[in-house]
């Protein structure tokens, strides 16, 4: 019976139902070299600092640009093509971060290693401590909150935006009560910011895409995976920081 | 209105509402569940219209219940569950956040502010003081803070009574001892709050009086430092070496100096001495001003040689003969992000000492000779170099560098020489020439370049600019002192038949000048399609003035077959426009140009002589140009390209005067040639497995050559050798490699395999005849790694170099010579910090044809040991060429000759040396570099 008034319901509110409140937020992404060369135990510490001693003109964050749509359940990632500016243009890899908090699952596409594969599984968000530390993002009051990236051994602090009752954040980020605006690891090695953020009805843009295509793995062999490749890695003296997502 | 459901019995229900000041329900407030030990997100929601919050089926324990609000100062408290089922909180009431403080601190300054209570903590990173202030030029600063003129502070409108560092009281009461005495650049954060006063302190009743304190946090470390090394050894056999360098950086200024002296061959600078010298200038972007059609891609150029402008790095070690170096600059940066300047000075001085013994063969139309020549030369010669480099960022879209570079070189060469020239293969029977030359020069030349580039981007997204200008100046002055005794033998082996003496002195001076500007326009015709057009422009003249005097028993007299003063213009245009598809890792460029180059030349014997020979010559031709480059999905990489390119004669060359200074090779001009024009392909492909951690890539490139400038030869009966440039076409050549590698045991082992092949045609006139030269090239070579520890390692490698080579004139002569080499390197970590190192070559050298056949087995070993604190120091103790075999071999067989040459260098001798590191001397079994 319930069922039943549910789908009347459904029906009759079709039109209405399928737009929703939702968010739409551009991120820029910096990398900081420099920095992220500093976890290469196996450089010594002359060979670190020459690093950063000569790249150090140049390591004003190289930006890339991803965008998020949100509604209250549901919230979909995806990289944004970089803008042509005239110059060489490198290859974009395949990358897709979608969540539904209501069925608690996620659906992850990400290209690692040469294959395409897609993490279907449940939604798990990270263990944040949120402090009291304020500061203002883009025109919203954020407040911090900090939790510990186990599989890249990576600090993030995360300023989210109460304003903005969005669970959901950059990439694989979210767990927190208003929209994540600023998201650091490691003290700056990576920093993702929204830049622009615009409050609108969404149709399906949040929706999980029809078309998935690639390896199915869970999350726990995907994080052994990159484990195992970052220690691999490190133990062959090559940069793993590269080849993966940081 | 809150997600928690479960209900069991130990679990109980917290609620509660939000209210403003007044008592009235803040809707939509974020409420938030904590952890007490660390502040863990348990849950979280929101508050209804009436400002009203319920969690369910809470764990029983106790909480941190943290309510946000905007405006409102973060609320938090602590949740002691009663023993009931429900536990209220009842009315929350927020306060007000200082709206003053929040809209000048969080908005204007977009610092973070942390709340701790009662405590407000400025970050002053955000506050911009000048350098060398202090802290009350901070406070001044800081929102709701000011600075009375006798120095108290006073904040939000309360005096401060006391500051303390680190919490700690500084220089007792007195709150201006530490304002005025710390630095501002010193502190990490400024507290401000409110605390309890002396007496209750001390009382421990705590009177409800309160005084504002101001704190001080220190950083733990300013953003300077320095860094630098030190090191000298002394060897057996006079060996010597020392070097020291240091560098002092700040956030905006670098400064270091290097200085280094050796007699051990070690050359200059190596690249890590670069790089900690040069700072953060060593490597730029597009400092070339010389747009062409790769106008998409900046890039860097590297490398260069003794006659280079620039600093010159990562010469290495010089396997020839026994040299002295001596090196010394300093360095200083300047970078914001707007504006950079550099400027360096660097001194070089290298003399070498060099004997060595030589072979050649030569073959003409059915004949040959041989030329056994035993040398000795001793070079010296100093430079001296200087740069300016300055970029600013106009703004966001304007770029301006300048750059200026110069050197000022002088030096040397004396050259002793017996040689002698047989007919035939053998050096042994049919003596034809004996000569012995004593040349010395002494010269010193002067250089500069100075660039200026400009690029601008326009508003519309990938429209951009970029102009060029360039001034050059070479300026180079030598004398020559050339004596020489020449014997022929033509009717007996030991009475020469005659003899010719050669004794004379040259001075030439030249000078060049160039003007050179380049323009490059980039347009977007679409979001994938992108039209360049690039225009260039280069005006060069020169001249030169070579007297030439033969110094007879009466005194000099001008040589007039061999004195000349030219002028020379080149003018270059080059104007071109590409078309190229860049999207999703493809990038496909095709392109045009149009390009003239006008060499103007008068030549006469002097400056006084009024009769001037003219060449006047205009080559233009069209260039294509295309090219591929694509990134693929799974680091997969391909690549290729075609270009035609265009290289005019050398002046030189053009000259139609006979240069007859070396009279067993007289050299003469060709005024009719044409430039060299070749066509070059090229392909490759790479490929890195970043999970397999195999790595593949192969390529291959083919050129031909239309018009090549060869030096025909004509070789009298004397065995006099008359070479004349000429353009000849049909040369080519062909190359083809390949390289795999893979680990074994991945982390453990790694063994890569390479394999090449080449192939030419090189085409040259012997005494008229035609001779076409096919050499076939194979070699191939494998790398083994292991890394089994960090106690242990092996690296082992080898290559194998065959060449064959097949002259048309002569097939009796076919030639192969066979290069191996064999290495193997061993470090082991032994216990207290020692270390050891054992290198070994093995290089072998054949030439059947010859009967030449030799090996040189080389063995050098270290021992080592770090110490001193944090393993700043180094001592260690090394063997050079164990078995004392060093002698610098070489052969090689190209157009119509086939040569060998030993050189005697520096062999065995022991060393003992020091190194201090500041950072730390760093080491490990494992070799350097590889993957970052």
């Amino acid at each position: 019976m319930k069922k039943l008034w549910m789908i009347c319901l459904l029906l009759s509110g079709l039109p209405a139902f399928a737009q929703q409140e939702g968010v739409v937020v551009t991120y820029e992404k910096e990398h900081f070299w420099s920095k992220i060369y500093d976890r290469l135990t196996f450089l010594s510490e002359e060979e670190r600092s020459r690093i950063k001693n000569t790249v150090k003109n140049w390591d004003q964050g190289y930006k890339t640009k991803g965008q998020l749509f949100a509604t209250a359940a549901e919230s979909k990632y995806n990289d944004m093509e970089p803008e042509a500016d005239g110059g060489w243009r490198g290859r974009m890899s395949e990358f897709m971060v979608y969540r539904n908090l209501d069925t608690e699952r996620k659906t992850e596409i990400e290209e690692f290693a040469g294959k395409t594969l897609v993490i279907d599984d449940s939604l798990k968000a990270p263990s944040w401590k949120v402090l009291n530390k304020i500061k203002e993002i883009n025109g919203y009051l954020c407040m911090m909150a900090e939790a510990e990236d186990t599989v890249r051994n990576a600090k993030l602090t995360a300023w989210f935006a109460n304003d903005l009752a969005f669970n959901a954040g950059p990439e694989r980020y979210f767990g927190l009560p208003g929209l994540i605006m600023e998201l650091n690891v490691n003290d700056g090695e990576v920093v993702f910011t929204a830049v622009k953020v615009e409050k609108k009805p969404l149709n399906d843009e949040a929706k999980l895409p029809k078309k998935i295509k690639g390896k199915k793995i869970t999350t726990a062999d995907y994080d052994k995976m990159l484990k195992s490749y970052i220690n691999d890695s490190m133990k062959s003296h090559r940069n793993p920081y590269w080849n993966i997502r940081y | 209105m809150l997600a928690a459901h479960a209900q069991t019995g130990g679990r109980f229900t917290l609620k509660g509402v939000v209210a403003d000041t007044a008592g009235a329900g803040l809707p939509e407030a974020t409420v938030m569940l904590l952890t007490p030990k660390d502040s863990t997100l348990v849950n979280f929601g929101r508050t209804t219209k009436q400002g009203a919050f319920e969690f369910k089926g809470l764990k029983r324990g106790n909480y941190l219940l943290k309510i946000t609000y905007v405006g409102y100062l973060p609320y938090q408290s602590t949740v002691n569950p009663n023993d009931g089922d429900v536990t209220d909180m009842g009315n929350i009431k927020m306060t007000f956040m200082d709206q003053n403080l929040y809209e000048v601190v969080v908005k204007a300054f977009r610092a973070p502010l942390s709340i701790r209570g009662d405590t407000i903590e400025y970050d002053p990173k955000a506050f911009k003081v000048p350098p060398g202030a202090n802290v009350e030029d901070l406070i001044r600063r800081l929102p709701g803070m000011q600075v009375d003129q006798d120095g108290s502070i006073k904040a939000q409108g309360e005096t401060v009574k006391r500051v303390t560092v680190d919490g700690k009281r500084f220089f007792g009461d007195d709150t201006k001892a530490a304002t005025k005495n710390l630095p501002a650049e010193a502190i990490s954060k400024v507290q401000v709050f409110n605390e309890k006063t002396e007496q209750a302190r001390l009382t421990g009743v705590d009177d409800g009086k309160h005084e504002k304190t101001l704190n001080l946090q220190l950083k733990d470390s300013h953003k300077k430092g320095g860094f630098g090394k030190v090191a000298a050894g002394i060897g057996t056999e006079k060996r010597l070496e020392g070097k020291v360098n240091y560098n002092r950086f700040n956030e905006k200024n670098q400064f270091s100096f290097i200085g280094l002296g050796n007699n051990t061959n070690q050359g200059g600078m190596s690249w890590d001495d670069y790089q900690d010298f040069k700072g953060s200038q060593s490597f730029n972007w597009g400092d070339d001003g010389d747009f062409g059609f790769n106008g998409g891609m900046r890039y860097i150029s590297f490398g260069g040689d003794d006659e280079s402008l620039t600093i010159q790095a990562g010469s290495g070690a010089q396997n020839r003969g026994f040299n002295k170096n001596w090196a010394g600059g300093a360095n200083y940066n300047f970078d914001t992000k707007k504006t950079k300047f550099n400027t360096s000075y660097y001194y070089n001085k290298n003399t070498q000492d060099l004997d060595a013994t030589s072979r050649q063969t030569n073959f003409l139309t059915n004949s040959a000779f041989t030329k056994l020549d035993t040398n000795g030369r001793l070079n010296s010669n100093q430079n001296h170099r200087g740069s300016v480099r300055f970029e600013k960022s106009l703004d966001s879209n304007n770029t301006l560098v300048v750059l200026s570079n110069f050197r000022f070189g002088n030096g040397t060469a004396d050259y002793r020489s017996h040689q002698e020239f047989f007919r035939g293969v053998q050096d042994s029977t049919q003596l034809s020439n004996m000569s012995d030359i004593t040349n010395f020069s002494d010269f010193n030349s002067f250089a500069i370049a100075n660039t200026a580039i400009y690029r601008l981007k326009f508003k519309k997204k990938g429209r951009n600019f970029a102009l060029s200008a360039g001034y050059n100046v070479n300026n180079s002055e030598g004398d020559v002192r050339q004596r020489s005794t020449n014997q022929f033998f033509r009717s007996s082996q030991t009475e020469p038949d005659s003899v010719l003496n050669i004794n004379q002195t040259n001075h030439t001076k030249s000078l060049r000048n160039q003007l050179k500007s380049s323009a490059l326009f980039t347009e977007p015709l679409s979001k994938k399609f992108v039209l360049e057009t690039f225009y260039n422009f280069s005006l060069k003249s020169d001249e030169v003035d070579r007297d030439v005097f033969d110094n007879n028993e009466g005194g000099p007299v001008r040589n007039l077959n061999l004195s000349r003063y030219y002028t020379n213009n080149t003018t270059f245009h080059r104007g071109g426009t590409s078309l190229r598809y860049s999207y999703n890792g493809l990038n496909l460029l095709g392109g045009i140009g149009l390009q003239q180059i006008h060499m103007d030349g008068k030549f006469a014997v002097n400056q006084d002589d009024p009769t001037r020979t003219r060449v006047d010559r205009r080559f233009t031709n069209w260039v294509p140009n295309v090219s591929l480059n694509y990134n693929l999905k799974n680091n997969r990489y391909l690549y290729g390209g075609y270009n035609f390119s265009v290289q005019e004669p050398n002046i030189r060359d053009l000259q139609p005067i006979v240069d007859n200074s070396n009279p067993l090779y007289i050299t003469m001009g060709n005024p009719n040639l044409s430039p060299t024009k070749s066509h070059s392909f090229n392909i490759g492909y790479n490929h890195f497995n970043a999970t397999k951690f195999t790595q593949m890539f192969f390529g291959a490139y083919f050129n031909k050559y239309k018009d090549q400038i060869i030096y025909s030869q004509t070789v009298d009966e004397n065995l006099v050798t008359r070479t004349m440039p000429t353009n000849i076409s049909g040369g080519r050549n062909f190359n083809i490699y390949g390289h795999y590698g893979f680990p074994i045991v991945k982390t453990k082992s790694n063994l890569s395999l390479n394999v090449g092949y080449n192939n030419g045609k090189n085409l040259t006139f012997i005494n008229g005849e035609l001779n076409d030269t096919k050499s076939n090239g194979y070699n191939g070579g494998l790398r083994l790694d292991l890394t089994p520890s960090d106690k242990f390692t092996i690296y082992a490698n080898a290559n194998w170099n065959v060449s064959d080579t097949r002259y048309s004139l002569s097939s009796a002569q076919n030639q192969k010579i066979v290069n191996s080499f064999y290495g193997a390197e061993m470090n082991i970590k032994l216990p207290k910090d020692i270390y050891f190192n054992s290198r070994f070559n093995y290089n072998r050298y054949v030439n059947d044809r010859f009967g030449f056949n030799q090996d040189m087995p080389i063995l050098n070993l270290s021992i080592y040991k770090t110490m001193l604190k944090s393993k700043k120091g180094e001592i260690r103790l090394s063997a050079f060429d164990l078995f004392n075999k060093n002698r610098g071999i070489s052969q090689s067989a190209y157009q119509n000759f086939v040569s060998q040459e030993q050189v005697r260098t520096l062999a065995r001798y022991f060393m003992l040396s020091f190194a201090y590191n500041m950072r730390g001397m760093s080491h490990s079994v494992r070799r350097k570099g590889g993957g970052f």
